[in-house]
């Protein structure tokens, strides 16, 4: 039982890693309908800068979001403006192939920089553990799934009560409305590219910690992320946290109840059991508002 | 008709003729504009005066909405001038247009369905910096609608089609609008609710702003306007004021099914 709950505890805490990262890519599905195949390029991109910020400068790779993140903000931001934007309404195919192109480049970059070998980022609690009532928790993965979920909550703020999060939500729903409302569309959709590129750079950091990577790594993750946001339902930030709280539980009761050789593969079988009953996803919804007018 | 007689007495006020040489409010110059290979509009000329409430109609497919879309700068025109007060608009970004005094309550009445009442007006005033005429205009429209007054905090979407309607102009009211630009807003709706919303459109352009109305319903359009346009198939191929064109037969029979 103690057993179980552990695994729970720790399944819910990848899931927030999970979510901060997915919540990025379907915001930028949601305003701007890219599906940005580089999200997890960014994500390893980010894992590279806080491993060269924590072994040259000593700094704690948690702490070090704060730098991480704005940084990497600031690459999706020019990201956006030279690549993305160009492209912004052709169809959704080419946006993949250019965002593969994209990712590709990336990978490129980082192994220029940082070479082709495993990484691990190793702060002095990474072997330690909480134990409390028999419940044995790894401090790495306490402490990542902790600061993911606070920077979640940090963007579900911005969208929810700024003026900025409600030009984004306008902007999603109905850019047409948006612009005639006096947002500018374009300008909101560089700010939400470059803010879902730095949810993956927080989370890049995070997940640095919790597991060695390599450039070639971004492969995986946008696999997963991909599954992750189509179960939640395209676009629908709610779904994406959902789904992947999904995984992070799928994955972790399969490697320990399973095999760990599983853990990767059982939750691709929900999404798709999924799928066949909701081919929307779990919240998401069949057509924006505006596919119906025009 | 009875319903026509009242309509005819809640018309908007003569327009004040403007002094020779002052720029109407609004203006299209011979604008053309396509969608891909779809000519759409073929050299469409009009103006709203100032104070003035205009009717464009036509039947579907006509290309009223394209019009609206041209003026507000969601659809760039491949030819001919878009003049706000005199000064072209026809390049500018739909934000733009907005900021400069230009509101749209779009057609099937766009509202954002998953925000409040409250929410959807917010954001009606955007583009605006400020703040203090901000309240007097929710206020105001809060006078005109007060219906949305006691739904602020319901989610835009769970309204009625006519609740929506309203807020769909209300929105377009935040922005403080010299123009107004309505397109179709009896749609879908039943009788009742199409006069009261009549009504207060006459309203909104007895306090001053000139209103360019889209509309398919001809009889309630040429009931509150001033003057009319007939589009047909991208051209505009009647112009009058809106008793010559209810005296009209061809408008009669093609429009007011009076045969
Ligand atoms: N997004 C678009 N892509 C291609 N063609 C379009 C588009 N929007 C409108 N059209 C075409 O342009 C023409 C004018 O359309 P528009 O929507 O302006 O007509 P309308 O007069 O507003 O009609 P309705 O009364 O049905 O709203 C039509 O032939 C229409 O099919
Ligand atoms: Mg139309």
């Amino acid at each position: 039982m103690m057993q179980l709950i552990q695994n729970l505890v720790l399944g819910l805490l990848l899931g927030g890693v999970y979510a901060l990262v997915a919540a990025g890519l379907t915001l930028i599905f949601g305003v701007m309908r890219v599906i940005n195949i580089a999200h997890g390029a960014f994500l390893i991109l980010a894992a590279f800068i806080t491993y060269s910020l924590w072994s040259a400068l000593g700094i704690d790779p948690l702490l070090a979001i704060l730098v991480t993140t704005p940084v990497i903000f600031a690459i999706g931001w020019v990201t956006y403006k030279t690549v993305i934007a160009p492209i912004r309404t052709a169809p959704m195919a080419s946006t993949v192939l250019l965002t593969f192109g994209l990712a590709l480049v990336i990978e490129g970059v980082m192994g220029t920089i940082w070479g082709n070998s495993s990484t691990a980022i190793r702060p002095g609690y990474a072997n330690e553990s909480f134990t409390f009532a028999g419940l044995f928790m790894p401090k790495a993965q306490v402490y990542g799934g902790l600061v993911a979920v606070l920077v979640l909550l940090i963007l579900g703020l911005i969208l929810s009560k700024t003026w900025l999060g409600r030009a984004i939500r306008a902007a999603a729903t109905n850019p047409a409305s948006a612009e005639l409302v006096g947002i500018k569309v374009a300008a909101v959709a560089a700010l939400v590219f470059a803010i879902g590129i730095a949810a993956a750079g927080a989370g890049g950091a995070i997940v640095g910690v919790l597991y060695p990577f390599v450039a070639g790594a971004h492969y995986q993750w946008i696999a997963r992320l991909l599954a992750i946001v189509v179960l939640g339902g395209m676009g629908s930030l709610n779904g994406a946290i959902l789904g992947a709280v999904i995984f992070g539980v799928a994955e972790t009761l399969t490697a320990a109840y399973v095999s760990p050789s599983w853990a990767t593969a059982v939750p691709y079988a929900i999404v798709f059991a999924v799928l066949v009953v909701r081919p929307q996803g779990l919240m998401g919804s069949r057509l924006r508002e505006d596919a119906v007018a025009t | 008709m009875e319903d026509d007689a009242r309509m005819a007495r809640n018309r908007a006020p003569e327009s004040v003729h403007p002094a020779r040489g002052e720029p109407p409010a609004l203006e299209l110059r011979d604008v053309h504009a396509s969608y891909g290979h779809i000519h759409a509009l073929k050299g469409v000329s009009l103006h709203v005066s100032h104070g003035e409430m205009v009717a464009l109609i036509g039947a579907n497919g006509a290309g009223k909405s394209t019009v609206l879309r041209t003026i507000s700068g969601l659809l760039r025109p491949r030819g001919g001038q878009v003049l706000l007060g005199g000064s072209r608009i026809d390049h500018l970004p739909p934000h733009r247009v907005v900021a400069l005094g230009v509101g749209q309550a779009p057609e099937g009445r766009r509202v954002f369905p998953r925000m409040t009442v409250a929410e959807n007006l917010d954001l009606g005033s955007f583009a605006r910096a400020d703040r203090a005429a901000v309240e007097a205009d929710i206020d105001r429209v809060f006078r005109l609608f007060p219906r949305l007054k006691e739904r602020l905090r319901q989610k835009a979407g769970t309204l009625s089609g006519g609740e929506q309607q309203m807020l769909a102009i209300g929105r377009a009211l935040m922005a403080s609008p010299n123009v107004l630009l309505l397109d179709e807003p009896s749609m879908g709706l039943a009788p009742m609710l199409v006069e009261s919303i009549f009504r207060t459109i006459v309203e909104i352009n007895r306090q001053g702003t000139s209103v360019l109305l889209v509309e398919q319903n001809a009889l309630m359009a040429l009931g509150v306007a001033n003057r009319g346009y007939v589009l047909e198939s991208g051209t505009i191929v009647l112009a009058d004021t809106a008793d010559g064109l209810r005296n009209n037969p061809r408008v009669q029979k093609a429009y007011l099914g009076i045969a």
